[in-house]
């Protein structure tokens, strides 16, 4: 058994040695060979890998923003079409959340009323978002203050005009440390009290360059309005999604008059949601880019039917004479399958590692990160060995057919 | 009397090129025992090459029978007749046909792969045979920096590789200088000495004249000379 298997080995190794001496013996078929292939994969791992990534930072921003599956966002206004809602957006109120925070399954409620308001400081106005929220805002996101103090319930309760920068605003106002100084939304003073950690965001979704105000300072000061833009949910831990964004539903349409087949006035975003339409545009794109390179490996592939036809057809003296020596036809079919079998792994594994040096050239211009995957890897192993394989059946069984009697005397 | 290695019984050849039909052989019968020394000479074109393919399994025959050690060769199919052209049959081709990437060791073992056995043996075996063929300083060299005679010397070692027991030999000395070509009859007479039965197409007298019997075949037919 030992000694069979160590014949076995010593085979395996042999034949090897000669795929690969047959290969390298022209230098120039293997290198369009393997460029052939690598170029389609390099693409398709690009691809791959760059949409891989994007979904990857769209579930840390979700993650960054405390939107993991014990998460839920009820945002102002139902279903909408092209941008434009279709329904009122003054119907979420304050005490929608006040009702919601009632239930046993959550754990924190946060509303919070926000628009985009003209701020400025010396003189240097920017339209930036401004949120009005609750000393709770800060848990239910995992926002952290860096420099400073949070919201806290007094300015709440005596309409303090007091705010929190986001990260990238101090940088857009080009202030180091104005904690204490005065800065101007739409056209009142405020006074800075904090500057909140940064975070990952991307996209369009700037995270950071936001500010933040008292809730009651929001609404009565700078937006005159009873109604609030959005409630984010944190759960308990035992609830599940699945039975509790329905409650809530029935609970706000109820709490909304909505009754029959009228509309929701009101979007509940889970994180499957929410991650789903982050990803959906960039998925039909992606789908349409793979499908490019879809074609271009099977354009590779009649490459290397072309190129390992004119190798049978140059080694034929060669293919006679294993015949003559013993090869059977098996034999013959088998060695040009190893022989494109070994163009195929190789390239899958140059192609990789240059979709890798691609994706860090990309990320150099863009937000996206390299990502290593060895989902990747596999996948352009496995196109790789299927599209050589497959295109080389055609030529690995034309070498079957060389006649050793007629082929020799040609040698 | 024993039983031949090889019996020809009315073996014909016909190769269609186009609409057009030519008989190269036009029923050639042939007995070879074991431990012949057999010369096949005639003109260019007269079937010799032909018939030495159909000898070492590597055409078939149109029709007639061909028993080789009491098999029937046309019954046999792909992957049996390639079985035994590997363990019974040797070859030596005028142009050497040594695998250009392989050095001259590889070259020998060559059939051993197509046998399903590379032990150690028959590396040891390989480099005896070089030795013995006066190679022994040569094992590693590919055969462009081997001289005619030397690639001929491990052609012969190739074919012996697997202890056949015919040896067939298509003009062995035809791409050779005299000297070497010397060597190279000097080396099938030791082998036949030995036992092994040879077949040998030439078109030198002198090479044929080192056979023990000579026969020549004359578009199809094997005739008196």
């Amino acid at each position: 058994m030992g000694s069979s298997l160590k014949n076995r080995f010593l085979l395996f190794l042999a034949y090897n040695r000669e795929v690969v001496k047959e290969l390298l013996s022209n230098k120039v078929n293997l290198v369009f060979m393997v460029l052939t292939l690598v170029l389609s994969l390099t693409a398709i791992n690009t691809i791959y890998a760059l949409g891989k990534s994007a979904e990857k930072q769209v579930l840390d921003t979700l993650a960054n923003l405390n939107f993991g599956k014990d998460a839920l966002l009820i945002v102002a206004g139902g279903q909408r079409f092209m941008g434009i809602g279709l329904t009122r957006l003054d119907t979420l109120k304050l005490e929608d959340a006040k009702a919601l925070e009632k239930l046993s399954f959550v754990k924190l409620v946060s509303p919070t009323s926000g628009g985009t308001l003209e701020v400025s400081y010396k003189g240097q106005v920017e339209k930036i978002r401004v949120e009005g929220v609750f000393p709770v805002y800060a848990p239910a996101n995992t926002w952290k203050v860096k420099v400073g103090r949070f919201i806290e319930d007094e300015d709440l309760e005596k309409l303090n005009k007091v705010v929190l920068l986001g990260s990238e605003v101090p940088k857009k106002f080009g202030i180091a440390i104005p904690i204490g100084d005065k800065i101007l939304i739409a056209g009142q003073h405020f006074t800075i009290v904090g500057i909140l950690e940064e975070k990952p965001s991307f996209g369009h979704f700037p995270l950071n360059e936001r500010v933040f105000v008292p809730f009651t300072t929001a609404q009565r000061r700078l937006f005159n309005r009873d109604y609030i833009t959005a409630i984010k949910i944190i759960l308990q831990p035992t609830a599940e999604q699945r039975t509790t964004v329905p409650l809530i539903r029935s609970i706000l349409r109820e709490r909304h008059n909505l009754y029959g087949i009228a509309e929701d006035d009101f979007r509940i975003i889970t994180p499957d949601f929410a991650l789903a339409r982050f990803l959906s545009a960039q998925r039909v794109l992606q789908t349409f880019l793979l499908a490019i390179s879809l074609i271009s490996l099977v354009i590779s592939g009649v490459v290397i039917l072309n190129l390992m036809s004119a190798m049978v057809e140059e080694k034929a003296g060669i293919i006679a004479l294993r015949r003559a020596l013993g090869a059977t036809n098996r034999i013959i079919f088998i060695h040009y399958i190893a022989i494109s079998l070994t163009v195929a792994l190789f390239s899958g594994f140059v192609g990789w590692l240059l979709s890798l040096g691609v994706m860090h050239l990309i990320s150099a211009f863009t937000p996206l990160k390299p990502l290593f995957s060895w989902t990747s890897f596999g996948l352009s192993l496995i196109f790789s060995v299927a599209t050589s394989l497959i295109f080389s059946v055609i030529p690995a069984t034309r070498a079957t057919k060389v006649e050793p009697a007629i082929l020799l005397k040609r040698l | 009397m024993s039983e031949p290695l090889i019996l020809l019984r009315d073996i014909k050849k016909v190769f269609l090129v186009g609409k057009i039909s030519y008989e190269v052989l036009k029923g050639v019968n042939l007995e070879v025992f074991a431990g012949d020394f057999l010369a096949i000479m005639g003109p260019s074109g007269g079937g010799k090459s032909t018939l030495l393919y159909i000898l070492g399994l590597l055409d078939k025959p149109t029709s007639g029978s061909y028993i080789f050690e009491g098999r029937e060769v046309s019954t046999l199919s792909e992957a049996e007749m390639a079985h035994l052209r590997n363990q019974k049959i040797g070859f030596i081709f005028q142009a050497f046909h040594l695998v250009p990437w392989a050095t001259a060791l590889e070259n020998v073992l060559l059939p051993t792969l197509y046998r399903g056995s590379i032990t150690e043996n028959y590396v040891e075996r390989a480099s005896l045979l070089l030795d013995r063929l006066g190679l022994q300083n040569k094992k590693n060299l590919k055969p462009a920096e081997l001289s005619g005679g030397e690639q001929q010397r491990v052609a012969i070692a190739r074919a012996l590789i697997n202890k056949p027991s015919l040896l067939i030999a298509d003009e062995p000395t035809g791409n050779l200088d005299s000297k070497s070509s010397q060597e190279v009859v000097k080396i099938l007479k030791e082998l036949n000495e030995e036992g092994l039965t040879i077949i040998l197409v030439t078109h030198d007298p002198e090479v044929a004249k080192s056979a023990k019997k000579i026969k020549f075949l004359n578009y199809g037919v094997f005739v008196e000379e």
